[in-house]
C-alpha cells in the first residue's frame, strides 16, 4: 500500500518546478514534504493526485506498485485536502462527506442506509457528529479542515494527500490540529503525504520528512536524522536558527579565530576555507578561558523573556555577531550582563566547504 | 486628577470619524441624487402610467386586444424565449472556459464578449443587413434557397442574441474567477466525472450570479429597440416587437395605446429590479462583491 513517484520533472514555461524527483512513501507512513514556497512541494503533491501531469519522459506514479501515471484524478482514489478546504458551500457537512459515495456509478454506489452509517462513522472519527447538518460557512477553520479530511477519507483513498492543511489557521489551532492529525493517523494508518512550510509541524507530526529545495529533494529521513545530521547548510538553516563562523579546515579539525574545534560531521583533510554552523543552544558561555577551544566575545544584549534566555554577542577578533540560548537555570548562575566580556565554547559544529551556497 | 479626565472626555465628544463629512455635505449630496432620480426616473415612469390610464381602464385594456399588439407581444416573448436560453448556455460555456482554463486567444474572447456593449445597437443591426440582406454577402444564396432572415423573425432573434450575449458571461466570469478551481479539483479527486462536477459543484456555486445575468439578459432581450429596428422591416402583425409597436403607435398619435404597451415594458423593468434586489439580499456574493 505504498505510494511512489519516479523521475518526475515538471516545467512551467522556463521555470523548473520539479527536477527529476523520486520519492517513496511506505504503507501506512506519514511523510511530510517540507520546503520554502516555490520549492515544488505542492506541484509534486498535485502530480500524485493527478491534478497536474509530469512532463513526458520516464516519469512514473505508482500506487501500491501499480502504474497510475496516465490515470485521471477521478480514478486514482487519492484523497486530497486543500489549504482553503474547498468544501462545497451549498451542501451540509453530511452531504460534503457523502459526496464521494453519491457520485459513484450506480452499480458501485452504496445504498442510502449504508451511506448514512458510513458518513456518521467518519464524522465520529473527526469528532464532528453534532455538526452534520451545518453548512461550511457556519464552521470554524479547524472544523472545516476536519470535514475536508472526513470527505477525503469517505472514498477509502489509497493515499491521503494534504496540501498545507493547517496553513490558513492561527498558531494555536494549528498546534492542536496537527497533534490530532497524528492521533488520527495512528488510528487509521492510511498512507499519508502532507505538504508544509512549517519545519516544526513537519518534525513533530511526520514519520519521515522530505526536505525540498528548488524542485529537488535535498534530504529525506526521520525527523531526528534530519535534525541531527542535516545534509547541507540549507537544511540547517531551514530547520531553525543557526550561527555561522568562518574558519579553515586543518587536519580534520576546524580553526576559527585562534581556536580549534572538532567538527561533528566528516571534514576533508584539505587546508581550505570552511563555514561552521552552530545552533544557539550548542554554545557555552564562560567567564574564564577554558583551553584551546574558546573564543573571546562581548555581550551586546540579554533577553530573558520566554522559556530560554537569548544572548546576543559580538566576537572580539572579527566583530561578527552571533546568538546564544541559555537555560534559565544556567543564566541565573552565570548572570550575564550586557557589555561584559566572556568566552564561548562551540559544540556540535557542522562544517561545510565555504563555496556551498545557501 | 480631574484635569486630564475632563480633557479626555472632551476629546471623546468632539472625536469624529475620519470619513465623516459635515451634515450639510451629506444633505446636499443626498438632495442632488434624489432630484436627479426624480427628474430622470420617477417622473418618466409616472408619466408612462398616467398617459396609459388617461382615458380610463377600458381604453388601456383595449390596447392589448388589438391583434397587432398581441402579435407584437407574442413576437417579443418568442424572441426572448430563444435568445435567453441560448445566451445562458453560451454565457456559462464562455465563462467556464475563461475562468477555469488558459488557452491561446483567451483575451481575444473576453474582448469579443464585450463587443456588443461597445458597438451601437444600430450598427449591430446593420451588420446583419450587410450579411443577410438582399444585397448582402449571403443575400443571393439565401434568396435562392428561399430563406428569409432580414425583415423576418430569424433576423430579429439573431440581432437580439448579439445585443444580449454579454450579460450572462459578464456576470459569471468574475464570480467564477474569484471562486477558483479548488472545488472542482476536490470533486474530481472524490471520483466525480466532469459532468457530475459541473451539475453538483460548479452550477450550484454560480446559480445566483447566473440567475442575475439571466434576468438582466431577459430585460434587454425584451426591450431591445435599435438593432431589432434595423432588421425588422416593421411589418405589422409579423415583425414588430413590443418596442417597435410602441414607436408605431406613438407616431400615429395613438398615445393611450402606445403608453399602455409601454407600461407593460415598464412593469417588466420593475419586476426585473425587484428580482435583482431580492437576489442581492438573498446572496450578497452573487453580483461579484464577495461577502
Amino acid at each position: 500500500m505504498s505510494v511512489e513517484v519516479r523521475n518526475i520533472t515538471k516545467r512551467f514555461g522556463k521555470f523548473v518546478a520539479l527536477d527529476n524527483v523520486s520519492l517513496r512513501v511506505n504503507s501506512g507512513e506519514l511523510v511530510a514534504l517540507l520546503g520554502p514556497s516555490g520549492s515544488g512541494k505542492t506541484t509534486l503533491l498535485r502530480i500524485i493526485a493527478g491534478l497536474e501531469f509530469p512532463d513526458p519522459g520516464s516519469a512514473q506514479v505508482l500506487f501500491y506498485n501499480e502504474d497510475v501515471t496516465n490515470l485521471p484524478a477521478s480514478q486514482r482514489k487519492a484523497g486530497f485536502a486543500f489549504q482553503h478546504y474547498a468544501l462545497f458551500r451549498h451542501m451540509t457537512v453530511f452531504e460534503n462527506v457523502a459526496f464521494g459515495l453519491r457520485v459513484r456509478p450506480r452499480d458501485k454506489r452504496p445504498a442510502e442506509p449504508e451511506i448514512r452509517s458510513r458518513v456518521a462513522k467518519l464524522l465520529q472519527l473527526v469528532q464532528l457528529e453534532p455538526l452534520a447538518q451545518r453548512f461550511p460557512s457556519q464552521l470554524s477553520g479547524g472544523q472545516r479542515q476536519r470535514v475536508a479530511l472526513a470527505r477525503a477519507l469517505a472514498v477509502e483513498p489509497k493515499v491521503l494527500l494534504l496540501d498545507e492543511p493547517f496553513g490558513a489557521l492561527d498558531a494555536q489551532v494549528r498546534k492542536e490540529l496537527r497533534r490530532w492529525l497524528r492521533r488520527l493517523h495512528d488510528e487509521i494508518h492510511v498512507t499519508t503525504l502532507f505538504v508544509t512550510h512549517d519545519q516544526e509541524e513537519a518534525l513533530e507530526v511526520a514519520d519521515r520528512v522530505a526536505i525540498m529545495r528548488e524542485g529537488r529533494i535535498e534530504q529525506m529521513g526521520t525527523p531526528e536524522e534530519i535534525y541531527e545530521h542535516p545534509a547541507s547548510p540549507f537544511i540547517l538553516n531551514f530547520l531553525g536558527n543557526v550561527n555561522l563562523f568562518q574558519g579553515r579546515i586543518h587536519e580534520g579539525r576546524v580553526v576559527i579565530g585562534g581556536a580549534e574545534f572538532q567538527a561533528t560531521n566528516h571534514v576533508g583533510e584539505s587546508n581550505s576555507g570552511a563555514v561552521a554552523y552552530v545552533r544557539p543552544h550548542d554554545i557555552r558561555l564562560t567567564r574564564e578561558r577554558t583551553g584551546q577551544s574558546s573564543l573571546a566575545a562581548r555581550i551586546l544584549r540579554v533577553n530573558a523573556a520566554g522559556p530560554v534566555v537569548q544572548v546576543e554577542l559580538e566576537r572580539l577578533d572579527d566583530h561578527s555577531q552571533f546568538g546564544v540560548q541559555l537555560s534559565k537555570e544556567f543564566s541565573r548562575q552565570l548572570n550575564p550582563q550586557a557589555g561584559e566580556q566572556v568566552f564561548v565554547e562551540l559544540q556540535n559544529l557542522r562544517v561545510f566547504a565555504e563555496d556551498y551556497s545557501i | 486628577m480631574a484635569g486630564p479626565a475632563i480633557s479626555r472626555l472632551n476629546r471623546t465628544v468632539t472625536a469624529r470619524h475620519a470619513t465623516h463629512d459635515p451634515a450639510w455635505v451629506q444633505w446636499t449630496l443626498t438632495a442632488v441624487a434624489l432630484l436627479f432620480l426624480t427628474l430622470f426616473l420617477f417622473v418618466p415612469l409616472a408619466a408612462v402610467f398616467t398617459e396609459a390610464f388617461r382615458r380610463g381602464i377600458g381604453p388601456y385594456f383595449d390596447a392589448f386586444r388589438n391583434p397587432d399588439a398581441i402579435s407584437a407581444i407574442q413576437l417579443t416573448l418568442t424572441t426572448a424565449t430563444i435568445a435567453v436560453p441560448l445566451n445562458l448556455v453560451f454565457g456559462v460555456a464562455a465563462s467556464w472556459a475563461i475562468a477555469k482554463f488558459n488557452f491561446p486567444g483567451k483575451s481575444l474572447l473576453i474582448t469579443l464578449i464585450d463587443l456588443p456593449f461597445a458597438v451601437s445597437p444600430v450598427i449591430s443591426g446593420l451588420i446583419y443587413v450587410l450579411l443577410f440582406g438582399a444585397q448582402g454577402w449571403f443575400g443571393p444564396w439565401l434568396a435562392e434557397h428561399d430563406i428569409r432572415i432580414i425583415f423576418a423573425v430569424p433576423g430579429i432573434v439573431l440581432a437580439t442574441i448579439f445585443v444580449t450575449f454579454p450579460f450572462v458571461a459578464r456576470e459569471l466570469i468574475p464570480l467564477m474567477q474569484s471562486q477558483g478551481n479548488d472545488d472542482e479539483y476536490a470533486a474530481i479527486t472524490l471520483g466525480a466525472s466532469g459532468w457530475q462536477t459541473f451539475w453538483r459543484v460548479t452550477l450550484p456555486n454560480i446559480k445566483w450570479g447566473l440567475f442575475y445575468g439571466v434576468i438582466l439578459c431577459n430585460a434587454r432581450a425584451m426591450g431591445e429597440f435599435g438593432a431589432v429596428s434595423v432588421v425588422s422591416g416593421h411589418i405589422r402583425g409579423q415583425t414588430n416587437t413590443m418596442p417597435l409597436h410602441i414607436e408605431i403607435l406613438y407616431n400615429e398619435y395613438n398615445f393611450v395605446a402606445a403608453f399602455a404597451v409601454a407600461s407593460l415594458l415598464a412593469l417588466l423593468a420593475l419586476v426585473t429590479l425587484a428580482l435583482k434586489t431580492w437576489i442581492e439580499w438573498k446572496n450578497p456574493a452573487a453580483h461579484g462583491a464577495e461577502a
